[in-house]
């Protein structure tokens, strides 16, 4: 369990490294563009694609933040009024399945890419596309450990007797 | 025969609370899977995400929000607000209000108004002898109150999947929203001066010294409307701004959000819902995808054209639907199923889709509300240690009240619409 645990906070925190550096990139482009456009009158071509990519990779980091912290929107309506081992039980079962679909998502970003790369499909200048795109499997396939991860912790949980999940 | 199975499944499977972006993906999964087509389009419609402009906006104004809730921002808004309106019977509760709508325009109502906003308020309003039930469900009921204002997150969202201007968006919501406030803020104005809650004084120098404190706070939404509203910037480079400002402010002016320390955590903290977000937006849009080459909305409307024919009716029970959404799901997750099967329908019904938007979160802001699964009843009944009971008691007669004004908005098109005729008509 321990060597679990660390492994998801070791996670943790190389996505959060990155996670924040890229945001602070995000916060300068974002505003340098405005500044550009308005004051300059033009700002970098790519800029705007570069900063819909940022977006993408946030959002994925994110969601291997809100994965480990189990912080994903969900309809917890019923699963709320359970009894703790029960609830634990549950609570795997909807881990596993989560795990079992980011397995999958990451499986079609695999093809997803390797048709880009085949293809020497370009983002813009010289950057070809999957340096934008390898963000999707490298994220489903972060989720999938997380929610293994969530999975056993809470399993290990609803096996320990009387102890609430 | 077997697709109804499968989606029986799924859904018992969301029931059991597994997260709603895996839910949406394995309905793509499945849906692409079985009509033939090889599971990376789900990535390949993920990916479109990338040509949507007004996406840079979500985390941007996240980021916004979190910084602001997370500084002293909250305190040095309370007291300006409480200088200048405190003298008014019922002049806190109308502080209540006005900041709690402040902060959820910018937070998004993901509960961080009642966490951040109602540990402050709610003592307050009880040591100025308010009444304890009236005082728990005033701020339960703030908590989703600004969801009208820009730049709200949830009409960010709603912009993007209805595939309507954001900018008009944002201006359409703010008579209504204004409308929301004024009533509760009329109706809290009776309370306290039945309960004869002590006024204060109202004294220049004070309201002078609140002012300044707050000055680099106060513009803000002044700042994005006005620049909005002319024409200056769009609603993404308007996110720019902002976060951009409110960066500025909170680090290096106020000193509020120490650069190692508080900085990272707001940034990983606000990110999380961006990604919870986000990681949502992208699968649905596979689903939606689908939806729409399958024809299910027309279907649906064929549907239900022949149960219903006026507007009027079809508006009624529109908004029933939606209160129920609203109490089962989060706003951001019924926006991205609900919507793109409304759209067409109220289309059809010639309802103009900023005024179905409007529409749209004025009742999801309802259902946050509603027992018995309400968000905001669980955010209240945690944060303030009372029983479910007792908050939903308290809550009745706003929930009352703002269903009258759900009724006005609904059946009062132009009261949505005239601003943003308007300001187009510029």
């Amino acid at each position: 369990m321990k060597i679990i645990k660390s492994i998801d906070s070791l996670l943790n925190k190389i996505e959060g490294g990155i996670l924040i550096f890229l945001l602070l990139l995000m916060l300068f482009m974002a505003f340098g563009q405005v500044v550009l456009r308005n004051f300059f009158s033009g700002g970098i071509v790519w800029g705007d694609i570069v900063l819909r990519h940022l977006v993408l990779w946030i959002g994925f980091l994110g969601a291997t933040l809100a994965a480990s912290g189990e912080r994903h929107l969900n309809i917890d309506a019923l699963t709320r009024y359970l009894p703790g081992r029960i609830r634990g039980v549950v609570a795997t079962c909807s881990d596993v399945f989560a795990a079992v679909i980011c397995f999958l998502l990451f499986r079609a970003s695999i093809t997803f890419i390797r048709f880009d790369i085949g293809n020497n499909n370009i983002l813009f200048a010289n950057v070809p596309s999957w340096c934008g795109e390898i963000i999707i499997p490298v994220g489903f396939g972060l989720l999938t450990v997380h929610f293994i991860i969530r999975a056993i912790l809470h399993a290990g949980q609803a096996l320990q007797k009387g102890s609430p999940a | 025969m077997s697709l109804w199975i499968i989606v029986a499944i799924i859904i018992v499977i969301a029931l059991c609370g597994a997260p709603l972006f895996t839910i949406f993906g394995a309905l793509a999964l499945y849906l692409f899977y079985s009509s033939g087509m090889d599971m990376s389009s789900v990535i390949i419609e993920l990916y479109r995400l990338t040509d949507m402009p007004p996406l840079v906006a979500i985390p941007l104004f996240t980021f916004a929000g979190y910084m602001l809730a997370e500084s002293n921002a909250p305190k040095r808004l309370v007291n300006v607000a409480q200088a200048m309106v405190g003298w008014i019977p019922g002049g806190l509760a109308i502080v209540v209000l006005v900041t709690c709508a402040f902060f959820t325009a910018f937070t998004g109502a993901s509960g961080v108004t009642i966490v951040a906003l109602g540990g402050l308020l709610y003592p307050m309003l009880i040591k100025e002898h308010y009444p304890e039930k009236f005082s728990l469900g005033l701020v339960t009921a703030s908590g989703s109150i600004g969801l009208l204002f820009p730049p709200s997150l949830p009409i960010i969202v709603y912009g993007m999947i209805a595939e309507v201007s954001i900018d008009k968006l944002f201006i359409a919501g703010i008579v209504p929203g204004i409308l929301l406030i004024s009533i509760l803020g009329v109706y809290s104005v009776r309370k306290g001066v039945q309960a004869k809650v002590p006024r204060i004084p109202f004294v220049w120098s004070n309201v002078g010294a609140t002012l300044k404190a707050a000055a680099w706070e106060l513009p803000l939404p002044f700042i994005i409307v006005v620049s909005i509203y002319g024409g200056f910037v769009t609603a993404t480079e308007a996110s720019a701004v902002t976060a951009f400002y409110v960066f500025v402010v909170e680090v290096f002016i106020y000193r509020d959000l120490k650069i190692f320390s508080d900085l990272p955590r707001v940034m990983k903290e606000s990110m999380l819902l961006v990604g919870a977000i986000i990681s949502i937006l992208g699968v649905a849009l596979g689903l939606t995808n689908y939806l729409i080459d399958q024809q299910v909305p027309q279907r649906l409307f064929e549907v239900v054209q022949t149960q219903i024919s006026s507007q009027v009716t079809f508006l009624l029970i529109l908004n029933g639907f939606l209160i129920i959404v609203g109490m089962m799901m989060d706003i951001f997750s019924a926006t991205f199923v609900v919507v793109p099967l409304i759209l067409p329908i109220a289309r059809a019904f010639n309802i103009d889709p900023i005024h179905l938007g409007i529409i749209f979160l004025t009742n999801l802001e309802i259902g946050y509300l509603t027992p018995p699964v309400g968000l905001n009843l669980f955010l209240s009944s945690l944060r303030f240690k009372k029983p479910m009971l007792h908050i939903v008691k308290s809550i009745l007669i706003f929930i009352v009240l703002e269903l009258a004004v759900l009724m006005v908005i609904t059946y009062w098109p132009d009261l949505s619409l005239w601003l943003v005729r308007l300001s187009s008509a510029q």
